[in-house]
This record gives C-alpha cells, structure tokens and sequence, in this order.
C-alpha cells in the first residue's frame, strides 16, 4: 500500500519536473500530471503546492475551476463522442444513445466496473469523417451505431482475452 | 508643487495620492461609491463592478477623452485632470441590474417583503417570507454590507428574476467560526485577506464559474488547512456567510475602543457590547498603527473571559481557614492591618502583566514609598535579562523600530521566536516581506510557522546561538562586509570588540554549533548584503545563563551592518505580557525606577521571590493577577514556596490555585473594564477603555493600592482617577512627558525615544555551554514544534460530537546515530517521556543533531484544546513550545 503511494508520488514528481517550458506555472504542472497518471490525486495537489510554493488550497481552487481535471482515477478506457454541429447533423444523437446504453449511463461518467470513461466532445477535428467516435484517443469515422457497438465490445473481450 | 493628482468626482475638486484608485481617492474625501468586493488595504480586484462609474482623462490637445466603457472605480487609476461621473442615470440603472443579479442568490426575503417598514429586527414574521430567506434570520442582519448597499440604491423592492437558493450545508464543525455558503456572494475578500494580507492562503474559491464558492482543498476542515483561526476572513465579509459562532446573533448597543491584553503588540479592537454588558465581539481597528487591522486567535476569540459568570465579586479574607465574603472596608482594613507589620523589606509585590501603566506605577509606589521594599516586578518579567543590556548599548528597551516597518525590510532575522502564537500580529509584516522577496532567516531548534516562509531554517546546537551569531560576525570581517563607516563613526568600541572576534575560528564555531562553515558565510553574504536588516528576538529556547552573551552578539550584528537607526532594520526583543514594556517604563521592576533610573539597592527577581518565601526572608506577598509560570514546572515549586509566608494578598477575577491558599482576596477589575494605558513593544502607548461596566465589586488595582496606602498613613497614592496617575506618570517618566491624554486615539503614541549620542559594541566570548538541561534520567533534549499546516502527512481529521478533531500520529525526529544505538528504525513506533508528558510516534530518522528529538504538531490541536478548555481565559495560558528533558523508548 505504502509503496503504491510512494510510487505515485514520484510519478507525480516526475510529471512536474518533466516540464520543459521556460514558466513552469500551477495549471503546466496539473496538466502534465493529467496527462502522464491520468487524473489528479490528491498528492498531485500536495505536489504541485509544495513546488510553486503556494498552499493546497490555491492549487485545489486552480483545479477544480476547470471541467477536465478529474480528481478520481478514470476507467481504464476513455470512449469520446463528438456532438459538435457537423456530427450533430450527421447523426451523432443515434452514436449517442447506443453508446449510452451499452455503457449504462445517462450522461458523462464512469461505468460503475470502472472500465470505461465516457465524455461528450465539442469537436475531433475530423468533420469530414462525421459522425466521429474516439475510443482511447483513437480516432473512427463514419460511425454508425453497430460499428460503434462492435468497437465497445472489442474493449470488453480484450479485457477477456487477457 | 503638490506630488498629488487632482481631479473631480460629480464635479468636486479632489487631490488624491498617485496611483490610487478612483474608489480611494473618492472615500478618502467622504465620497460614497457602492462597492462589495472592494476593500481598503487589498489589492484591486473587480470583481463586484458595483463601484461602476463614467471617467473622462484630458488629451494633449485640450478635448476629454471617455474612458470605453463603465470602468470599475476600484480597477481604474486616477489621472490629472481626469474628470469622473459616480451617479448617472446609466450607472444607476446598471449597478441596479448587476445587485439584482447578485441577491438572486442570496436571500432576500426582507429586502422586498412590503411590510419591511413595519418589522423590527427582533419582530417575529408570521409569513411573508419563509425562514430560510429571512435577513432577520441572518447574523449579521443590520450590520450586512450587503443589505446597506441596496437600501442605498433605493431598489424597486421585486425580484424580476427566479431567486435561487444553493441548499449548501452550513460548515459549523471547526472551532470558533461558522459558514453558510448560502450568504455568500463570492466577493472573495476573505480568499484575499487569507492570502494577500495574512499569507496563509487556507481558503480559496473552489470550483468553476457560477458554481464557484469559498472553501478548502477538497472540502478540509480548516484545523488542517493551514487556518490560523485569525479571523481576517471574518472582518471582511461583506455578508453573514462567514461569522463568529459564539454570540453570532447578537445585536452591539455600543463600540468601545480598547487595547488587546494579550500580547505586546498592543492591537487596538473594536469591542461590540450587546445590551446585556457582554463583550460579544471583536474587531479589529483598521487605523491602529500598530495592527493595520490585523488581530489574532487570541484577541478575536479569547476574550470572552470578560463575560465569564464564575468570577470573583466580593473581597474575601481567610477566618479559621475558611475564606469569608466581607466588605471592602473590612477587607481593607485587615490587610492594612497585616501589612503595618512587614513595613521593614519582608515584604514583595508582584504586579500583572495586564496591569495598565497607572495600575503598575501604583503598584511599584506603593511597595517602595509606602511598604519600603525593592522587592516590586511584574509577573511578566520572568526573562529581564532580554532587554537588560539593550538599553545600555543602544540606548533604547524595546523594539527600535515600528512593527510595520518590517514590511520593506529585505533581511529578517528571527532568533528562537514563535511569532505565530505568542506576538501574532507581528508575523504578518514578515510574511507579507517574505512575499514580496525579503529573505527570512530562521535560527531555532523547533520547527514553528515561520520556518516554512525561511530562506534558511538553521538549527544550532542547544544553547550554542551566541557563538554562532559569534561566527557570523567573524565571517562579516573576513569577508569585508561590514559598514566601517557607521561602526567607526556611530559606535563606541569596534576595535575591542573586533580584536575578540578573533577567538571565533570558523572551523571551532562550527563544531560548537553544529552548523557548516559555509552556512555561517552564507547566512553573513546574506544578512550583511541586504540594504535593510532586521532582527528580531525571543530567545525562548536559550537558557537564562547564555541570554546576555546572545543579546550583545545581536546588537553587535546589527552595528556591525550598519541596520541600527535605519528604516526597517532595527532590532527587535520579543518577550510577553501585554504591559511588560510599560510596567518597565514605570519602574514596576526591582531594577529601575519610573523613568528607567537605576535603583540605589536592587530587589530580587521573581524566582527569588519565592525562594524568600520560603526561606522566611518575605513574610508578606502580594500578588496582582496570578500569571506565574503557567505551563512551566516552576508553577508548582512556586506555589509550594509560596504557602510559607505569613500574608499572601491576591488581586484576582477568577479562582485558582493561589486564590486558594490567599489569606486575603481582592476581586480585581478585568481589562474591559478599565480606563488606562498599555506601552506596546515599540513603545506605543494605547488607551484602554471600560466597555462593560462591573460584574461585581471588583475595583482597579490602583484604587485598592491606593486605599490600603491611605489606611496605613500614607498620602502617596492619593489619586481620584486613573487619569491623575497618568498625569504623574508623565510628569516622572522622562519619555512619557510629550504624550497628550486626551488627544489618545486608536493610532497612540509613541513615546520619545531614548537617544544614547552613539552605539556600543560589546566584546564577545566564545563561551562553551554552561548549563545543561538534560539528567541521567532524562538524558535527551525533546523540542516541540507547531505549524499550520503539514502537506506530507494527513492530518486524520474525524467528526467526533459534530466537531471536527485531528487523529494525527505525529512523527518523531531522531538522530540517525542515537537511534541505531537505542536499537530503533525508521519508522518504529517510539515513546518519549517527560517529567509531565509522554508522547507516543513513529520515528523519523534523519541528520537532527545527536541527543535531540523533535516533534511538529498542527497549530488545529493548539486550537482545538483552547477551544475545549474549561479554563475562562485558556488563551492566556497557552502553553508555549520549550525545549524539555526527555528519555525516548521503544514500544
């Protein structure tokens, strides 16, 4: 237990000083740890406070201002749909239902195995493929709900296969 | 030429400061501009816009050129010439739409309810409006910025938009405040006094816009995030979501302006009285130079001792062993009685630390004139030796410099002080310098709040400071640093004094003291290299006998560099008792005599006093306020000495220990109901002033002195007010005699400075460590410590009966050494016991020097005791961090 702590306190650490921009600021350094153990713990903030010299609490209200950090470990795969305008109109509502309903959720959030994290997204960059699904930041164009049930149960029988 | 700005607000002339924002300039010429996030002193925020207005600035060629848009007043500088509309139709129309905007989340029921002309505030509403959105329900009804400001505006009393209520939980489970995020409006005052002012940053707005709110990382409690229960964020707020919990509804018939009792610092605070003579609030004075608005746990929670029921209201004199109520004529008479017979030196007087300058000039006058006895001190001056020798080098006994000026000093030096708790106030220059990039040098063996804000946190052997100011001065001289000039010129003394530098050999004071050669030089480069250096002393882990040498190496420091007599350098002793200074300056000490004269025979100081007690040699003390040695072991050797004498007559408010063997008791006058005056640590001297009238017969301590003087045949003390012995006090005390009583206000007044034509250096020795603290039973020296806020352990906070309560395990500092022989490892749980504590951890291995242990504790539990206490003034009993003797077992 002891050492998974430690182990993600040097992530942490390693996340901060792997910055290589000249300003290293509060939100840099958030965002870094986001982006390499996927959410932000609570050592993260601990971290973050101790290296730009400020308090927990100035670090907490930096992170919780902003909807993309998360403060919980997210599910092991993260499944996208666009709803911007061109996918709106190219049918996302339907990707939208049938990926709501396989996960079981109502809205954004974590499936209650902790398998997948489902988020609405306001643009890929890939209108011309619309509508458009990403599935651990893979991109698939031309999405059609079976195609997208196909694509959520390949995630389920890998975790099987293994 | 004026080095101000002129320029007009609705078509008045004004002159402001330069760089000032309009809002300022407007209120310091008695202009009211509608504002909520604004607050005088912090920096500009705009975060409200109702201090909108219309600004016009002049353009080379003569034309005015609009500022675009409505600006903020408190955003927007001022400028010559510039021209600015407050009250226009638009901008009415506008500040009326963004409050509609605002109390469309927060309550506002009365606000709009049609019979608001016909409620009083204590009037039960039987249902216009529902409970939740009453202000009559609200703490801070009539006294709400908030409700002041649409009154102001003359809203049209609806609401066109749907009122939203956030249903947040109320946050009552921290000690001493509550918070209902239901009132706020999110003006973040109280996020920017925690950070901008007080440095502390324990509250901040959490989560995104429209949702935003005030609140901790993670909704902590407050013990751990770094709070130190100052009470900032309180005397901000704009509304009634963050408030005192004790007395909250209570409703003030009157302000009494008066001075802290608890430290030296002197705060001046704003009492609320309520209409049943209870204190039930405390605010501090944003005028009072000697703290800009700034208070502490202490002076806004611990007064509510002034209210307290139980205390003692009627003199009392012991018969057949029995303490009897009696009147003030007979207790009067018994005493002068008693006293008629210890008029030959048998006997001592020990006045208060809170003991006004009149009370203690009395009490020192009447022990020398009338009882004929040097014997007189006061119970705060348990360490004389702190200032002693100050006076004779530099020419002054306290502070040299203001408080405040340590905001623009760029070196400060905190020698063994726990600034935080025992002179709060004072570290908020400090931390604010440290924002603003001083460098803050650290030396003490424990680890308290301000060694987090250290650019050096240094930790020398115990009692080896002297010699290591001694190395720093000595690496001064070797590397060329020092101020020749100003020690040549200024000082007396600099070639003795830097001939016995040569004693101090870097490589033997660092041994002495446990710390590099490289560290002493740097600490010199940085302390000898700022343009202003301050130091500031409390030397409260050093022991009696190596005070002296510490104090002369300090002074010596300070000439060396140049820092004494220039703005905010200075030194600065730091001791406690509220009156300590003032009770120096009047002569209540065996020492000196009003004016700071020597004494032609010197009495004894406190620890002999209760020596004579029981040696026979006093027969008759007479102690006022029973403040000695708390949290010390000496207080139970005192009282033990002390129960030998034939009188023991105690001036007291409440019972304890020593009214309990007393043979005379006199109830003595509070603070708060006391007309007088307290002498600072810079030497400011404040007013007191009654704010509740008497509980019971309890009188001042002049007046009863005075009266017992009379019945013993003395006409000494024959004064009618305490104003008379102020008048004497100014008349006798050569640095009193510029003060103007009457014209005393909340800023004081600071006494003449005592001027020696030029400073002294002392010649150091380099002194091996006399005394040792530690026996073969306890053969470890344990030095506690205390911070805010500790980020790499948890602080365990559980709610136990709707209280929030830290289950921290602390943690165990140990030399790797001594733990490898007592047979422990990291992390083993170890016990370590005192002669009246033990103290169960986890060991922590680390380079802490060899027959040292240390602790950090959270400030919450400090709050969290006093805040349980049963004492009625706990918070004078705060038990102070001291270096102990200890042995350390494993479990």
């Amino acid at each position: 237990m002891t050492t998974d702590k430690d182990n993600l306190r040097t992530r942490i650490q390693q996340a901060i000083q792997s910055q290589k921009r000249p300003t290293v600021t509060v939100l840099s350094s958030l965002l870094a740890i986001q982006d390499l153990v996927g959410y932000i713990p609570e050592e993260a903030i601990e971290e973050v406070a101790a290296h730009s010299k400020t308090s927990i609490n100035s670090v907490f209200g930096v992170a919780s201002f902003y909807p993309n950090f998360r403060f919980t470990p997210p599910g092991e795969h993260s499944v996208e749909v666009c709803w911007g305008p061109t996918c709106h109109l190219k049918g996302a509502t339907e990707i939208l239902e049938s990926v709501l309903g396989k996960l079981g959720l109502d809205s954004e959030g974590d499936t209650d195995d902790g398998k997948v994290s489902f988020r609405f997204n306001t643009c890929l960059g890939a209108c011309s493929q619309a509508p458009v699904i990403s599935v651990d930041h893979e991109l698939y164009g031309n999405a059609k709900p079976d195609i997208v049930l196909n694509l959520l149960n390949s995630l389920y029988e890998k975790e099987t296969l293994n | 030429m004026s080095d101000k700005v002129n320029l007009t607000i609705d078509g008045v002339e004004i002159q402001a400061e330069p760089g000032s924002m309009i809002i300022q300039a407007a209120m310091d010429n008695e202009m009211y501009i509608p504002y909520l996030c604004y607050y005088p002193g912090m920096k500009p925020y705009g975060a409200c816009r109702m201090c909108v207005v219309k600004a016009e600035a002049p353009t080379p060629d003569g034309s005015y050129r609009a500022l675009p848009g409505s600006p903020a007043s408190c955003t927007t500088p001022v400028s010559e010439g510039m021209r600015v509309e407050t009250n226009t139709g638009d901008l009415v129309g506008l500040r009326k739409g963004i409050m509609e905007l605002l109390i469309s989340e927060h309550p506002h029921g009365c606000l709009n309810c049609h019979r608001v002309e016909l409620c009083g505030p204590t009037d039960v509403c039987l249902r216009h409006v529902s409970v939740n959105d009453r202000c009559v329900t609200c703490p801070k009804n009539e006294r709400c910025e908030l409700k002041d400001t649409v009154r102001y505006m003359e809203m049209e009393l609806t609401t066109p938009l749907t009122y939203n209520n956030r249903h947040l939980p109320m946050e009552v489970k921290d000690p001493y405040w509550d918070m209902d995020m239901n009132l706020c409006i999110v003006c973040s005052r109280c996020v920017r006094a925690c950070d901008e002012v007080r440095g502390d940053r324990a509250i901040t707005l959490i989560d995104k816009s429209g949702r935003s709110i005030i609140g901790t990382a993670a909704g902590t409690s407050l013990l751990e995030s770094g709070c130190e229960f100052c009470g900032a964020c309180i005397d901000v707020c704009p509304t009634g979501a963050i408030v005192e919990r004790d007395y909250k509804w209570d409703k003030a018939v009157q302000k009494i302006s008066t001075t802290c009792p608890h430290c030296p610092v002197g705060c001046q605070l704003d009492l609320d009285v309520n209409k049943r003579n209870k204190v039930v609030r405390s605010i501090p004075n944003r005028k009072a130079e000697a703290n800009m608005g700034m208070a502490c746990f202490k002076g806004k929670f611990g007064l509510d001792f002034v209210n307290n029921k139980n205390r003692l209201k009627k003199p009392m004199v012991r018969k057949n062993s029995i303490l009897e109520e009696v009147t003030w004529p007979e207790a009067l008479d018994f005493v002068a009685g008693k006293l008629e017979h210890h008029q030959d030196g048998d006997y001592a007087l020990i006045a208060s630390a809170r003991g006004t300058n009149e009370d203690n000039f009395a009490a020192q006058k009447f022990a020398r004139r009338v009882m004929k006895s040097n014997n007189v001190n006061v119970s705060s001056n348990s360490r004389p030796k702190l200032v002693n020798s100050l006076q004779n080098l530099i020419g002054t006994d306290c502070a040299s410099n203001k408080i405040w000026e340590l905001l623009d000093s760029q070196v400060i030096l905190l020698v063994s002080a726990n600034i935080t708790e025992e002179q709060n106030v004072v570290s908020v220059p400090i931390k604010q310098a440290v924002a603003k990039g001083a460098n803050l040098i650290v030396i003490d063996q424990r680890e308290t709040e301000l060694t987090r804000y250290a650019t050096k946190w240094i930790r020398p052997l115990i009692n080896s400071e002297s010699v290591l100011i001694g190395g720093i001065l000595r690496s001064i001289i070797d590397q060329s640093l020092e101020d020749h000039d100003f020690a040549t010129e200024k000082c007396e003394g600099y070639d003795k004094f830097r001939n016995s530098l040569w004693d101090f050999d870097l490589v033997k004071v660092s041994a002495q003291t446990g710390i590099s050669q490289e560290e002493i030089r740097e600490m010199a480069q940085i302390f000898a290299n700022a343009g202003a250096s301050s130091i500031l002393y409390g030397l409260e882990t050093i022991s009696d006998s190596h005070i002296n040498d510490t104090v002369e190496s300090l002074v010596n420091l300070s000439l060396i560099t140049g820092n004494l007599g220039k703005k905010s350098g200075g030194i600065y002793p730091l001791f406690s008792g509220a009156n300590q200074q003032g009770s120096r300056d009047v002569g209540c000490v065996p020492n000196l005599l009003p004016g700071h004269r020597p004494t032609a025979s010197q009495g004894i100081d406190l620890m002999e006093i209760s020596e004579a007690c029981s040696s026979g040699a006093i027969k008759a003390l007479h102690l006022i306020g029973d403040e000695l040695f708390h949290n010390t072991p000496n207080r139970s050797e005192f009282l033990d000495k002390i129960k030998a004498t034939d009188l023991l007559i105690v001036h007291e408010s409440f019972a304890s220990e020593v009214t309990e063997i007393a043979d005379v008791v006199l109830p003595s006058a509070l603070f708060s109901e006391k007309t007088g005056t307290y002498t600072n640590m810079e030497g400011r001297i404040h007013r007191l002033r009654p704010a509740i009238g008497p509980i019971g017969d309890e009188d001042e301590d002049w007046r009863i002195l005075s009266q017992i003087a009379a019945r013993l045949g003395s006409d000494d003390l024959s004064y009618s007010s305490s104003d008379d012995v102020l008048t004497e006090i100014t008349n006798e005390v050569e640095t009193y005699k510029t003060l103007q009583i009457n014209s005393l206000d909340s800023r004081g007044h600071i006494r003449n400075p005592i001027l020696n034509s030029s400073y002294v250096f002392s010649p150091i020795e380099f002194t091996q460590s006399k005394e040792t603290l530690v026996n073969d039973q306890y053969p470890m020296v344990f030095a506690p410590g205390r911070v805010l806020f500790d980020a790499d352990r948890d602080a365990g906070i559980v709610t136990e009966n709707d209280l929030n309560t830290i289950t921290r395990r602390e943690v165990i500092e140990m030399n790797e050494e001594d733990a490898k022989e007592a047979g422990i490892s990291e992390g083993d749980v170890i016990k370590i016991l005192g002669e009246e504590f033990e103290l169960t951890g986890n060991a922590h291995l680390n380079g802490l020097h060899s027959g040292m242990v240390a602790t950090t504790a959270l400030f919450g539990t400090l709050i969290e005791s006093l805040n349980s206490s049963s004492e009625p003034d706990p918070m004078a009993k705060t038990a102070g961090l001291r270096l102990c003797k200890v042995r350390v077992e494993k479990v």
